[in-house]
């Protein structure tokens, strides 16, 4: 899947493709569902998260100048999108979750058509097209009628799509919604290539939070129309305070004793002990290149007092804080 | 290196020119009709009046019969007779309008077509344009295009009987005709197709429009009420089409009443167009 050339077209390669969202406030028929949205993304692999009705979609299209923008400002490469969406659309792609191919039209016509319409010439979309949908794994279906692809094999038609003109930005709308769970892993590589490997911008609306997990590396979290959080997906890294998982056998209130003195707060749960530790009162603690606490800080010092009040200990980790963890906190507070 | 084993690549561009938006929807939207055979066969029995019409032309320039030629009716190549002729393809205007026509926003709709539409750098006139341009098209193929040809023939048979008028004076009435009435009943069309998102029920409506407005001017007219012909949707195409040639007018209405009418329905339809071609779906 990784490609060796990389052919680099002026027109759009990574340049300036950020994107600047600002106050923006939307509102269907007088009812609000975005208000008062900031934010700024320079490039990378963005979960767009939250619950149904919190305005995911409508925040896509609004960065995609497809509806009218009353109040607050959207850029996207240096293009005011109330004002030059037509030109910003042309290093945009878009992948809808409803419908999105046209009846009657084979995969790879589809593809060059929709090439042809984002401003490149016959020959080139028609290339390109081919190429894509090689990319997507559509080679031997591609002239069959999209109406007779599968479901899986029309989310990878609407990513081919998406991809043919080669966007700057890519803005995946539940890409892997009615897939099986092969279909899905195969979407989510494919993402995750293009993001990670391919240089291209991806902003992945989902409200499946494992996808957002294998694919990004910073979430932006919707409820109601506003802005929650933004984070990155191992947020919970850098957050000082940090639950650490001790099971073992020996001296159980010499150790819970020697805990006491590190301020841990401490709860079982059978045989397991849970306790949380402030990294900050531990010192000055060593943090990893993105900011993030060291596990070490804290596994180090339940050690020490395990080795003090010879407590055996049989395991020792920092637990990990799932994403769907997180993302419930957030949203439910 | 093959194709399959690049992976994804950045688009390098080349020296090739990229067509206008409306363009590629309209030759996109005029190719795919023409692969149905059935569709085809309808497009040749529409040109069988014009057919007929030649040879009636053919075997009278030939004879030297001009006099009957230039004379009124459907036969004649004066300018009524071409009006006629225009007249006398309303049938296949119809059927071919509601096949090619009626789908071409209904289905965008019903598969979320416009929001791919609209994420590319396309305005709404560069989409309404090239559905425009489809049915344009299609109606030029059976109404201007056999008139041009007629005239042709006319010519090359006749050139010194026949002259300018063949050659120049008619094609461009006709031209001028095809083109404004074709615009305005493409966009009535339009309107009806964005209405829906399933095919068949445009085409009821369009049905009702075209077939339905022409029953009720003919039972006003049986009944001795000439009012009722304002309603008739394709025959004020007609009455205006007397101004263009020339001609008596061919309905018993003021043409100012017929010109009311067909701007009427035009801004209406392109009114109701603004309102429902749009990427979102606003449920209030």
């Amino acid at each position: 899947m990784d490609g060796t050339v990389t052919k680099v077209n002026p027109a759009t390669a990574p340049r300036d493709a950020r994107i600047r969202v600002s106050s923006l406030t939307f509102a269907y028929a007088r009812r609000p569902v975005l208000q008062d949205v900031s934010f700024g993304l320079e490039s990378g692999a963005i979960g767009l998260l939250g619950p149904n009705g919190s305005g995911k979609t409508t925040l896509l299209r609004c960065l995609l100048g497809q509806v009218p923008l009353p109040a607050g400002k959207v850029e996207v490469a240096g293009l005011d999108m109330a004002s030059q969406a037509r030109r910003a659309r042309a290093r945009l792609g878009w992948m809808p979750e409803r419908g999105g191919v046209i009846p009657g039209m084979s995969g790879v016509g589809l593809v060059a058509y929709l090439g042809e319409l984002s401003g490149l010439p016959s020959r080139d979309a028609m290339q390109r097209a081919h190429e894509v949908l090689h990319y997507v794994g559509l080679a031997d279906e591609r002239y069959r009628k999209c109406e007779d692809y599968s479901q899986g094999m029309k989310q990878r038609l609407k990513l081919a799509q998406a991809l043919v003109h080669d966007p700057a930005w890519l803005f995946l709308d539940e890409p892997t919604s009615g897939l099986d769970p092969r279909g899905r892993v195969a979407i989510l590589e494919l993402i995750r290539d293009l993001a990670w490997n391919k240089g291209l911008g991806v902003i992945l609306s989902t409200h499946l939070l494992a996808d957002v997990e294998s694919v990004c590396r910073e979430i932006l979290v919707l409820r109601e129309g506003r802005l929650l959080a933004r984070q990155d997906v191992d947020g919970n890294a850098r957050e000082p305070r940090q639950v650490f998982e001790v099971e073992g056998f020996g001296d159980e209130d010499a150790f819970a004793a020697g805990l006491q003195r590190l301020e841990a707060q401490v709860t079982h749960q059978n045989r397991l002990w849970l306790v949380t530790l402030d990294l900050d009162r531990l010192g000055h603690p060593e943090k990893d290149e993105q900011g993030g606490y060291r596990a070490e800080v804290g596994t180090g010092a339940i050690l020490e007092i395990a080795a003090e009040t010879g407590f055996a200990l049989r395991r020792l980790r920092r637990r990990p804080v799932t994403l769907a963890e997180e993302f419930y906190h957030l949203v439910e507070g | 290196m093959p194709v399959y084993d690049r992976g994804y690549t950045h688009w390098q561009p080349s020296e090739g020119k990229s067509l206008p938006a409306w363009l590629i929807i309209t030759g996109r939207g005029v190719i795919e009709p023409l692969k149905r055979r059935w569709l085809l066969l309808l497009i040749l029995m529409a040109w069988v009046p014009a057919i007929v019409k030649g040879g009636i032309i053919y075997f009278k320039l030939k004879a030297g019969n001009l006099t009957d030629l230039l004379g009124g009716g459907w036969s004649s190549i004066g300018p009524d007779g071409f009006l006629s002729f225009l007249e006398g393809q309303r049938f296949f205007v119809f059927a071919l309008l509601a096949i090619v026509g009626a789908g071409l926003i209904a289905a965008d709709r019903r598969d979320n077509g416009l929001s791919l539409y609209f994420s590319r750098p396309l305005s709404l006139i560069d989409y309404l344009g090239g559905k425009a341009g489809i049915v344009l098209f299609f109606y030029c193929l059976v109404t201007l295009l056999p008139v041009w040809v007629l005239c042709l023939l006319a010519y090359l048979i006749a050139p010194g009987a026949t002259g300018l008028e063949m050659l120049l004076v008619i094609p461009l009435r006709a031209t001028v005709y095809c083109l404004l009435s074709g615009t305005s009943i493409a966009l009535v069309l339009l309107a009806f197709s964005s209405l829906g998102k399933r095919s068949i029920f445009v085409m009821v409506w369009w049905a009702i429009m075209i077939t339905g407005t022409e029953a009720v001017a003919a039972i006003g007219e049986g009944l001795g009420s000439h009012s009722l012909q304002a309603l008739n949707f394709l025959g004020q195409y007609h009455n205006l089409g007397s101004v263009v040639f020339g001609t008596p007018a061919r309905l018993d209405v003021s043409l100012f009443v017929s010109l009311a009418m067909v701007l009427g329905w035009t801004v209406l339809a392109v009114w109701v167009l603004r309102r429902q071609v749009r990427p979102v779906e606003v449920v209030s």
